[in-house]
């Protein structure tokens, strides 16, 4: 059984009224957006880049803004969605945790997938869910793992919760103790 | 044929509550409990009319719908009345029984919306008053406009009964209403609810596209158009050649001959009633095809469409 979200590249809405891209991704590959499209489609951009220097505004306007963490630009992107108008459209790219967080603010704020696209690049990293302590481990790119919280070591499966935005995580020696498939990384 | 089960109703009293406008209260005729039905359905009654050899069938949004305490309707009085409200409106009263289908929904509520934003003209208050009572019930964040003639502002107001801090407006005339303004400043998440004359819920429909308003937030509700040019009608394959009066849809022309068809809404939007086009050219005033399917000529919606040419031939 798999559930594993698929991405299209990002094209803007034709009929929306304003767009907003966000993005923990410092530098956007062309390979993020649909033949015929660029960065320069989506009018305001925020983007975590480590070390930026001036304080991001919420309600800047047209532009790139820069965030230097993810959190700091997903708080204020709830700040911003709560005092939004219809019509906006709401772009995510990059690491697939970060996007679905982005996801979440948004539906949480009223917009629906026909508001959003998601666009997940980079490196494959999961946050995975143990099904037998709920302790979310993030950052995981192999396929096995061990539990922060109760230890053992977990399969990641290709099953995906957009609810939870985690991966589910399946003790992997259950059956025989110690016996271990090989370990791989998520990205092979 | 109508879809679905059908029910028998007894009229349980009637009341004017304005100048052309007859509140209807039904129970089932046998004292059962009546099917149940969420804020928006409405049902199709079968009446009878002097005008036409068989029956009329139209359909009235469910003001309220409890099992036991029953149905109520507001039925407005049609200027170019096909017999149906003037039926309502003179014949009717207390015990008669009526036909009707189950209550069907294609109005509903939008589960996830943060805010509902009602919009009515005239008597398409109807579902605008169960949303409110709805909407009243779990308390929904909601913004209620209703358009009505200077005359009848009092008459609305009293229907929609405000309570203190609602936001329920009723204008006089639709250049009261400032609707890209109101669409404008909109808080993300809200669905908008529109019910009245055609121009109104094309309005609506147009600003909220032009403000990026994706079109599964903006609802609609449909009476049906009213009537055209006559045009003649060919059943192919019950061999019947037939011709549509001017008041009178293409689905009455058809059930008038006898040919047992299946329908619902009778307003264009279930698209249960749907017929398949042999020849001439439709004029599609449905809301169920999508424009490619509208170009492609192919089907029908006999209970609101025309024809733009003289012969229309269906394969029934």
């Amino acid at each position: 059984m798999t559930s594993q979200p698929r991405y299209a590249q990002l094209a803007p809405f034709a009929s929306a009224r304003a767009h907003l891209l966000v993005s923990d991704h410092p530098h956007l590959a062309d390979l993020v957006f649909a033949p015929g499209h660029g960065v320069a489609d989506f009018a305001e951009r925020w983007i975590v880049v480590s070390h930026a220097l001036v304080m991001p505004k919420p309600f800047g306007g047209p532009g790139e803004q820069q965030f230097r963490s993810p959190s700091h630009l997903l708080a204020l992107l709830r700040h911003r969605l709560a005092a939004e108008t219809m019509g906006l459209r709401l772009y995510a790219v990059g690491s697939e945790p970060f996007i679905w967080d982005a996801a979440r603010i948004g539906h949480e704020a009223g917009m629906g997938r026909e508001e959003m696209q998601l666009y997940a690049c980079g490196r494959p990293e999961r946050r995975v869910s143990c099904v037998h302590c709920r302790t979310v481990t993030p950052h995981v790119t192999t396929t096995l793992v061990t539990c922060d919280g109760c230890g053992v070591t977990l399969t990641v499966r290709d099953h995906f919760s957009r609810m939870h935005n985690t991966w589910m995580g399946v003790q992997c020696d259950a059956e025989v103790p110690g016996e271990l498939p090989a370990i791989e990384d998520l990205s092979a | 044929m109508m879809d679905g089960q059908t029910l028998m109703l007894v009229v349980a009293g009637t009341t004017s509550v304005a100048p052309g406008l007859r509140r209807v209260h039904l129970l089932a005729a046998d004292g059962a409990r009546l099917p149940p039905a969420a804020a928006g359905a409405h049902i199709t009654v079968s009446l009878p009319t002097s005008s036409l050899s068989g029956r009329l069938r139209n359909s009235y949004t469910l003001v309220t719908a409890d099992p036991e305490r029953g149905y109520e309707l507001i039925v407005r009085r049609a200027d170019r009345s096909r017999g149906g409200s003037q039926h309502i409106h003179e014949a009717l009263s207390i015990g008669d029984v009526i036909e009707a289908t189950v209550p069907h929904n294609l109005f509903a509520l939008h589960s996830q919306a943060k805010k509902h934003l009602l919009i009515g003209g005239g008597i398409g208050v109807t579902p605008l008053l169960a949303f409110l009572a709805r909407l009243r019930e779990t308390k929904a964040l909601f913004e209620l406009h209703q358009i009505a003639s200077p005359a009848e502002t009092g008459v609305f107001t009293a229907l929609l009964a405000p309570a203190a801090g609602e936001r329920i407006h009723v204008h006089a005339g639709r250049a009261g209403l400032d609707l890209p303004a109101l669409l404008a400043a909109q808080p993300l998440g809200t669905h908008v609810y529109v019910c009245g004359p055609a121009g109104l819920m094309d309005g609506v429909d147009t600003c909220a596209a032009a403000l990026g308003w994706p079109a599964s937030h903006v609802h609609r509700e449909d009476f049906g158009a009213a009537g055209g040019e006559p045009f003649k009608l060919t059943l192919a394959r019950s061999g019947i050649a037939l011709d549509v009066a001017g008041d009178q849809t293409m689905l009455e022309a058809i059930e008038a001959a006898g040919v047992d068809t299946p329908s619902l809404c009778r307003g264009g939007a279930c698209g249960v009633c749907m017929l398949p086009v042999l020849d001439g050219e439709p004029e599609h005033r449905d809301h169920f095809l999508s424009p490619a399917e509208r170009a492609a000529g192919c089907h029908i919606m006999p209970c609101v469409s025309r024809s733009r040419s003289a012969t229309l031939v269906l394969d029934i």
